[in-house]
């Protein structure tokens, strides 16, 4: 009876095992590319990012034993070639300085969110968590101490000529073409409350942040997670123009961006309508309604907050 | 029990790295921003007025906002006359700033430096008020017929462009 048992028993290991082998045989292709622009930083910078993100970021992933063995192995290569996509620190270098200075704010602050290196895999991959001192190196490359004096006045022209058109076409409606993912320009933002302004240094932006009457009375009645359907906020950017004398002015505008609450119409972008118009004639941004995933992804550190960033200002009635 | 405690940590530790427990990041627990509330027995609410324009004085480290009630912004955002109207009541926040919490690469308002409005009354008379400190104290007021050097400079500020 025993042994019959335990011979049932082996026989199943013996086949576990089998397939196990029989598993590690399926693998998808993982290679490393030739790195042919390399991120533009000093190595100080480089060998933070090479400890955490590199095995995921780049064209040089090194794999670990345990990283070999299926199903281990399909789970990173699948996150190997997203990432990829999103952020390649091997090809990085061909784009324009300011991007690479974008592209190191943004790894900063997916790791000051802990949304980077992912969690799943930081778990089974202690060693690639960012200490505090080499997010400090990270933090100091970007930020250095502010240079003495007073930036040089902007050339004012472009934004002169900008205000002078918007100033005469006051008394006109621009029609507005909808955004890909089919939400309506609301022309009504700019009588909208402010709830936060920031002061983007990053890109040298200015912005202030609008929020409509729901979302000014989830404010005062600090009922703000989860935001109630119907909340809208919109986000308007201009670039800053130094006067010269140390003050930076509203310059140009770049574009305005908005987020409207409906949990239910918008359950596939988290709850929320993500939109965004360009320039003074208000060019609805993207090729097509997948470019929310965009807005999504970076607002995805702050899921906990319903995918707000902005704190608001206490205080609205 | 104390010690109970201390045997179950290591185990919490454990359980959590292997399952992964939801740790919330301090950056991103739900908070208003209390600290850039404006406290004080002030005259008016400027954050209930629409949107002028705003400004960042970087040697000051500070950010200013300017407010306007219908009349102003009107006049603001079209330049319909020459000069702000008679009914036009401004206001103006100007915060310290502190780094964004959420995002490296931000400034954010932090606490209140100071509060300034400017009234234009049917008779063209200019009343400019100035509250500073926490709470905001009235540290000035003036009134005149013509503007005062800091009303003639926010007076000439023009609106941000929205289309
Ligand atoms: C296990 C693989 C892995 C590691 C390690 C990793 N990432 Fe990622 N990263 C991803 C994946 C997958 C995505 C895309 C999907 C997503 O956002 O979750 C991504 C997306 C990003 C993005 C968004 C890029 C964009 O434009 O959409 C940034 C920024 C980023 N990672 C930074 C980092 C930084 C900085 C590190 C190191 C501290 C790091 N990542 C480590 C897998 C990884
Ligand atoms: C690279 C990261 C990033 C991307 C991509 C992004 N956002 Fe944001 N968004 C932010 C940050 C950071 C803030 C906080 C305000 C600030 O600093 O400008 C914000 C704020 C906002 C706000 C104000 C409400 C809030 O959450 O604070 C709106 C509205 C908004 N974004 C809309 C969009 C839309 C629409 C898109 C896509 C077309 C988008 N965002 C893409 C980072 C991003």
């Amino acid at each position: 009876m025993a042994s019959a048992y335990g011979a049932r028993v082996l026989w199943i290991a013996v086949l576990a095992g089998l397939v196990f082998l029989g598993l590690q045989l399926i693998r998808p292709t993982l290679t490393n590319p030739p790195v042919t622009a390399e991120l533009q930083a000093p190595p100080e910078v480089r060998a933070v990012l090479r400890q955490s993100c590199y095995s995921c970021h780049s064209n040089e992933t090194k794999l670990p034993w345990f990283d070999q063995v299926v199903p281990a192995y399909w789970i990173v290569t699948k996150d190997v070639k997203e990432a990829r996509a999103h952020l390649n620190f091997s090809e990085i270098g061909k784009l324009p300085a300011p991007q690479q200075k974008a592209a190191l704010y943004e790894a900063v602050n997916m790791i000051q969110l802990g949304a980077m290196p992912l969690p799943s895999y930081l778990r089974v991959h202690p060693g690639a968590a960012v200490s505090a001192e080499n997010l400090k190196v990270l933090r100091d490359y970007l930020n250095p101490p502010a240079p003495a004096g007073a930036a040089a006045a902007a050339d004012t022209s472009a934004a002169d000529a900008q205000y002078k058109g918007w100033i005469a076409a006051s008394n006109q409606t621009l029609t507005v073409k909808a955004s890909p993912n089919g939400i309506e320009f609301l022309p009504d933002y700019k009588n909208w409350k402010t709830i936060s302004s920031t002061d983007r240094y990053d890109n040298h932006t200015m912005r202030e942040i609008l929020g409509n009457d729901v979302a000014v009375k989830a404010i005062a009645e600090n009922h703000i997670n989860p935001w109630p359907d119907g909340t809208a906020f919109a986000k308007v950017a201009w670039a800053q123009q130094p006067d010269g004398k140390g003050v930076s002015q509203t310059g140009a505008f770049i574009q305005v961006e908005f987020m409207i609450r409906d949990s239910k119409k918008y359950a596939s972008t988290k709850g929320w309508g993500w939109a965004r118009w360009r320039g003074t004639d208000l060019k609805p941004y993207g090729k097509d309604a997948d470019f929310s995933k965009e807005c999504v992804g970076c607002h995805e550190p702050v899921r906990q907050n319903d995918y707000v960033y902005t704190m608001p200002l206490g205080g609205q009635q | 029990m104390r010690v109970r405690m201390k045997l179950l940590a290591p185990g919490m530790v454990f359980l959590c790295s292997v399952l992964g427990c939801a740790k919330t990041n301090p950056r991103v627990v739900t908070t208003l921003n209390t600290g850039a509330m404006l406290n004080g027995a002030l005259p008016a609410n400027p954050i209930q007025g629409r949107v002028i324009t705003s400004w960042i004085d970087k040697n000051a480290g500070t950010m200013s906002t300017l407010y306007g009630n219908d009349v102003a912004v009107q006049y603001a955002r079209t330049g319909a006359q020459v000069g702000y109207p008679a009914g036009s009541a401004l206001s103006v926040v100007t915060w310290t700033q502190k780094e964004d919490p959420r995002w490296f690469g931000g400034n954010i308002p932090a606490a209140a430096k100071s509060v300034e409005y400017v009234t234009i009354a049917a008779d063209k008379h200019y009343t400019y008020q100035r509250y500073e400190g926490s709470p905001l104290k009235q540290v000035d007021q003036e009134a005149g017929v013509t503007p005062n050097d800091r009303e003639s400079y926010l007076l000439s500020q023009r609106a941000a462009v929205m289309p």
